[in-house]
């Protein structure tokens, strides 16, 4: 059931960016073309790229090519668009996967720190709220600000130095890579350069999955279980850790699952400020070209990569609380 | 007192008084802000010093130099540039906040009193929605549409009614298995008088309080567009874009980046104070 409700959205998806890529736009022919094409050239353009068949046939002709990996040509770098983000995709997921780790580390953290009532709580969720409200280019410029330009703590941009040891190795992800051929001082390096940009684009996640987490931890603290657990002579930390945590987990999986959707569109600001090579300076590029059909591209990957990581979200669910395993 | 009409006294007391106990200080600071920004971002083009395109002096001026916050990259009064870019990010996030509740409330309202097949039809397509990347969707319906503020509106507006016509959809099926809707259905009152008259005033409440909370993370989301490129073309004074323009200008001038990024953030965060109480309150609506 739940296989059948992807495909659903996954077949939503493709019909989304097949129809933005073919209908919406004025003339794609054009674009290709350039702009000071005359009508013959369009014309002519318009043939090879099969935009003067029927909408059904185009429909039909772009699953077949969908099917075999075609994403069609980028006009800004007249590559196929499949090979640019094939290219692109290992350094953004370097980058996600870092930002996700530091979402749900500060996330549990704070979550955990702030649940049990005290002092200054008004000020804490006042915290928590700010904190939530600062936009991704903010926080990447006054990180850049500060932590580069003015302290020198760590580099101003770039997925590695430049001067250092070219990798390539088997799997294109260069921290995997740089271990794998044995040259720890690039591993360093790269995690080094992942410092800011990662942080940038995870603190807002985090503190909205530290405020989910705090209130269904207070809701938990309340139950009668935690009473029991409080009666029989359990320290709170353990009534917490071990009885309160594990039931609160739903609602924070579930926000960090949507926050994916957020951080997925904050890429693109975010590489663009940190100058990391990955998918969010190649939307940015896009963007600034015009580039339809690598957006559409692009999209559709992440869209796809959005949809997996939720099913993977629904999983830990499952994993996390055995009675949702019952429901379904 | 005054007698009141029985059975709509009781539903309007409850949810303002649910909303006004929903207010702690922190919402009642943010909510003032709110309105102190509308106010402010409505006066604009009488308050602020100069024009939003007008040469003021040279390129570059400190804010010691050139009141209050010094000229940008060409000479234009940085602060008059903030606050019609203020206007701007807060007003579009007005309307589409709007926009999408409007939509939303029209397909949730009509799954919910319809029923049967429509239903089905329309909330397949509204989870299918919510299952996709909203960001990224608007990212790529503005780029197709091309560069323009209006696209960008519309393409946000595409990706944000889904989450209300949920919400909608849900409270309209609460209210028309009650005794109040059969009522008025056996007394013969037709679909769109009953969907309007007798449904609508009770889901309002939730889609209100959807849209309050939702302010602030839809000026992030704009503010994050218009950093892109994607919004008003240049020169338009649109917050996101000058900060973007100013990333050439961070250590040498950093007040050109950082003062409309930062306003962004005041913006959000008064959002999100005002907001931020109501949120609990839709969970038990």
């Amino acid at each position: 059931m739940r296989i059948l409700g992807m495909l659903v959205v996954l077949w939503v998806l493709v019909t989304i960016v097949f129809l933005l890529g073919s209908v919406v736009p004025s003339e794609p022919a054009r674009a290709y073309a350039g702009a000071g094409a005359s009508p013959q050239v369009i014309a002519q353009k318009r043939k090879e790229l099969g935009l003067d068949q029927p909408l059904a046939v185009r429909y039909v002709d772009y699953l077949g090519r969908l099917a075999q990996g075609d994403l069609s040509e980028s006009v800004h770098t007249h590559k196929p668009v499949a090979d640019d983000i094939a290219e692109a995709l290992p350094a953004t997921l370097e980058l996600l996967f870092a930002a996700v780790m530091i979402t749900v580390l500060i996330g549990l953290g704070v979550g955990v720190a702030t649940a049990r009532p005290r002092r200054g709580t008004g000020l804490l969720r006042g915290a928590l709220v700010a904190g939530a409200s600062v936009p991704v280019f903010t926080l990447g410029l006054l990180a850049l600000f500060l932590f580069y330009y003015k302290l020198g703590w760590f580099p101003s941009g770039g997925q590695v130095s430049p001067g250092a040891a070219t990798v390539s190795g088997p799997t294109g992800f260069l921290i995997v890579d740089s271990l794998l051929r044995g040259q720890p001082e690039v591993f360093f390096d790269v995690l080094w350069h992942l410092v800011l940009p990662a942080t940038a684009l995870a603190l807002t996640p985090a503190l909205l999955t530290a405020r989910t987490l705090r209130s269904s931890l207070r809701f938990s603290l309340r139950q009668d279980y935690a009473r029991t657990a409080r009666a029989k002579g359990l320290r709170e930390r353990d009534v917490l850790w071990r009885h309160a945590l594990r039931n609160s987990l739903n609602a924070p999986l579930t926000i960090c699952g949507l926050e994916l959707g957020g951080m997925l569109a904050g890429i693109a600001v975010v590489e663009t400020i940190f100058a990391w090579p990955g998918i969010g300076l190649y939307i940015d590029r896009s963007i600034a070209a015009g580039d339809v059909p690598a957006i559409a591209g692009v999209t559709l990957v992440t869209g796809i990569v959005f949809v997996f990581a939720n099913a993977i979200v629904d999983l830990l669910q499952l994993a996390v609380d055995p009675r949702l395993r019952r429901l379904a | 007192m005054e007698p009141v009409a029985l059975g709509q006294e009781p539903v309007t007391l409850s949810v303002r008084r649910a909303v006004l106990s929903a207010l702690g200080p922190m919402e009642r600071v943010g909510v003032a802000l709110v309105l102190l920004i509308t106010v402010v971002a409505a006066l604009v083009p009488l308050i602020a010093p100069h024009g939003p395109y007008e040469t003021v002096g040279l390129a570059y001026q400190s804010p010691a130099q050139h009141p209050l916050l010094g000229t940008d990259e060409v000479g234009r009064d940085l602060f008059s540039r903030l606050l019609y870019g203020l206007r701007s990010s807060w007003f579009s996030a007005l309307v589409v906040v709007s926009a999408g509740a409007v939509i939303g409330l029209a397909i949730g309202l009509l799954a919910g009193v319809r029923g049967g097949w429509v239903d089905t039809v329309l909330m397949r397509i509204t989870d299918a929605g919510l299952a996709l990347p909203g960001p990224i969707i608007a990212i790529a319906v503005a780029v197709a549409l091309g560069p323009s503020l209006i696209h960008t509106l519309i393409a946000v507006t595409v990706v944000w009614w889904p989450w209300y016509a949920r919400i909608v959809r849900g409270e309209t099926r609460a209210i028309v298995v009650r005794p109040h809707f059969d009522a008025a259905r056996l007394a013969g009152v037709g679909r769109f008088r009953l969907a309007f008259r007798h449904v609508l005033p009770g889901a309002l409440p939730a889609v209100v309080i959807a849209a309050s909370v939702d302010l602030g993370y839809l000026v992030l989301t704009l503010a994050g567009l218009s950093f892109l490129g994607l919004g008003a073309p240049p020169p338009a004074p649109e917050l996101g874009a000058m900060a973007y323009q100013g990333l050439d200008s961070l250590f040498s001038f950093p007040w050109i980046p950082l003062a409309p990024a930062f306003a962004v953030f005041v913006l959000a965060a008064a959002a999100n104070m005002a907001g931020d109480g109501l949120r609990d309150l839709l969970e038990d609506v």
